[in-house]
């Protein structure tokens, strides 16, 4: 048992030192939230832009009454460019509106007025803008219309044959579990990557720097060594998937999703839920990864080893993505599938039953266990231990 | 005291050790020498209980190395062939490190790595990281953390092996030290002249067997010669060779 802590103590010491195993543990956690921050951030950024435009105008003083519309419409008018076409070519401007001097003319004769929207059909990210420009420009010539017919004494929906009225049946529900797929496969990955260094460290490192041998003429279990080594990953990628999950919740929180028209429930149960499904996994991520790097004789040799077992924990993400998983009895005992699954439902706000946990925790425990166990075998080997 | 009896082993179809029995008192420097690939390390590894032995019998203290080899292993302070340090440990994180491991009680832990770096002229180097330390100071420091527990029975692989002349000196001032210690010292060489300035008794090792062992002036009697050197090379059968 002291041996145990002795060499934990020393593999978090190690740890803490090691500029690889930090980043890994702490650079991992923040892509993810800041990759949220700067996604949402624009895509919130793009609607507000699109919402209140200014609308660039030459010769506004022909069209007083159009002018006045849309202010009441709550736009901008302010006055365009000397040359509105390379002023929207060069990008200063999304657009510009032209009323040209016969305008008033037109209007009062009632004849059909032109007015010239410059614009640049290259630009996509103009597009929202430009429409915007285009329906105030519709509605406005709509109503002058209705008003003419109303004048003559003609209702308005002899005009009007066909409505087309829109109806959006992605609930907004939906499209929150759309982006919450996201989420559980980047936790998950962060059991991973996060204790990952120092599990390569403890043992391929080991074997690389050639203190493998003197560690192993200590009266110390080859069983109490493994545990030690395998409890320093475990320590780190707990605080990877802590960490990770701070990140998320922070900034989620930042981002106004009301705005987007999404709801999205990260309340405390909903982060309590996630963190015991979640931290188990470490058991077994870093278990399998102590195995795995225990077969390298370098560093970099076990690097490319587990390089491919990452690819593992994101299968099932992938899969649930193309597909919908569902919930079988037999998928919450296997590690990453069965985080996968308590995560989605966890996060889609259902009742999780607390055997789901237990299943899930326990199994990634359990293989854990078993993959040290296998670790300590290995380590009597002379093939191992001297790397022949 | 360490007691050897018809070791054996051997790697798929070769033989690397075969037959080999000696014994290693306290209070005296026991040399084991022999070429390269003679079969020392192979030896030192199957007694301080890292390989198992395909055949003999070896004891430390009386303890069987075979049936409890964590029992013999915490009675003997071992310098391997590989002393590779952890890059960001100090070197008195290394003593620490391999004190807590052998069981040292906590009280006399420190006072204990206080007096390795005394003794090992360590004062330079015990609170800064092992990452470039050159080659005398790595040894040093792997002796250091070998003799932490103060074990009664010290086995050392090649100690010398890469050190310059002043770090070779140090060495052997240690070594004796443990001798007058009244310690139970056993290391391996290739280096006639290494054995013969240190050693009490001398274990001459050839391809796997013993071919002869005494005090140096015991083997000068058994091999007819007037130097040691020629008494190594024709009781190794190195000349036969040539």
């Amino acid at each position: 048992m002291n041996a145990i802590l002795a060499v934990l103590k020393k593999e978090l010491l190690d740890g803490l030192r090691d500029r690889r195993s930090v980043m890994s543990a702490f650079i991992f956690p923040m892509i993810g939230p800041l990759f949220i921050s700067f996604m949402f951030n624009t895509i919130t950024e793009r609607q507000r832009e699109s919402q209140d435009i200014d609308i660039p105008l030459i010769g506004g003083e022909y069209a007083p009454g159009f002018v006045d519309w849309i202010e009441r419409r709550g736009f901008t008018p302010i006055d365009g460019p000397e040359d509105p076409q390379a002023a929207v070519r060069d990008g200063t401007y999304d657009f510009v509106l032209v009323i040209p001097a016969d305008f008033a003319e037109d209007m009062d004769e009632a004849r059909t007025a032109e007015i010239e929207l410059v614009r640049d059909g290259t630009k996509k990210d103009a597009g929202a803008a430009v429409g915007k420009a285009h329906d105030l420009i519709n509605s406005y010539g709509r109503t002058i219309g209705n008003l003419r017919l109303i004048a003559r004494g003609i209702s308005p929906q002899l005009s009007q044959p066909v409505k087309v009225e829109t109806v959006d049946v992605a609930s907004e529900r939906q499209r929150a579990a759309h982006f919450m797929v996201f989420i559980p496969m980047y936790v998950i990955l962060a059991a991973f990557m996060t204790g990952m260094n120092i599990a390569v460290d403890a043992t391929a490192g080991e074997r690389e720097r050639s203190s493998l041998e003197p560690l192993l003429v200590n009266p110390v279990s080859r069983q109490a060594l493994v545990l030690g080594k395998w409890l320093g990953a475990v320590v780190f990628s707990f605080a990877g998937i802590a960490l990770t999950l701070g990140g998320l919740v922070f900034a989620m929180s930042r981002v106004s999703w009301q705005e987007l028209g999404i709801q999205l429930q990260m309340g405390v149960p909903e982060v309590i839920g996630v963190l015991v499904a979640t931290l188990p996994l470490a058991f077994f991520a870093s278990g399998l990864q102590v195995l795995v790097a225990s077969f390298a004789r370098s560093f970099k040799e076990a690097q490319s080893y587990i390089s491919l077992l990452i690819l593992l924990p994101m299968i099932p993400s992938i899969i649930a993505q193309l597909y919908s998983l569902g919930n079988k009895w037999w998928m919450a005992p296997i590690p990453a599938l069965g985080q996968q699954v308590l995560l989605t439902e966890v996060l889609s706000g259902e009742s999780v039953s607390l055997l789901s946990f237990l299943a899930s925790g326990a199994s990634s425990l359990l293989l854990g266990l078993l993959c040290v166990w296998i670790t300590a075998k290995l380590f009597q080997r002379e093939r191992i231990v001297f790397g022949r | 005291m360490i007691r050897v009896e018809n070791l054996q082993k051997r790697f798929g179809e070769v033989v690397a050790v075969d037959g080999v029995s000696f014994d290693v008192p306290d209070g005296q420097v026991t040399g084991l020498l022999g070429p390269n690939g003679a079969g020392k390390t192979t030896t030192l590894r199957m007694l301080y209980g890292l390989m198992r032995a395909d055949g003999g019998h070896m004891e430390v203290e009386g303890i069987d190395v075979d049936s409890n080899p964590q029992g013999a292993q915490s009675h003997m302070g071992i310098l391997p062939d590989s002393r590779g340090l952890y890059p960001r440990l100090t070197a008195r994180e290394h003593l620490r490190y391999f004190g807590q491991l052998q069981g040292v009680d906590k009280s006399v832990l420190e006072t204990r790595i206080d007096d390795l770096i005394e003794q090992l002229e360590m004062h330079g180097i015990a609170d800064r990281r092992s990452e470039g330390f050159s080659q005398g100071e790595r040894v040093k420091v792997a002796l250091g953390r070998a003799l932490v527990h103060n074990p009664a029975n010290v086995l050392l692989d090649e100690p010398t092996n890469g050190l310059d002349v002043m770090g070779t000196r140090a060495m052997r001032s240690i070594i004796r030290r443990m001798r007058e210690e009244g310690k139970c010292v056993l290391f391996s060489s290739h280096i006639m002249q290494e054995v013969s300035a240190l050693c009490d008794r001398i274990v001459i090792i050839s391809s796997g067997h013993i071919v002869a062992q005494g005090t140096p002036a015991e083997l000068l009697i058994q091999s007819g010669h007037d130097t040691l050197e020629d008494a190594f090379v024709t009781l190794t059968g190195l000349d036969e060779v040539r």
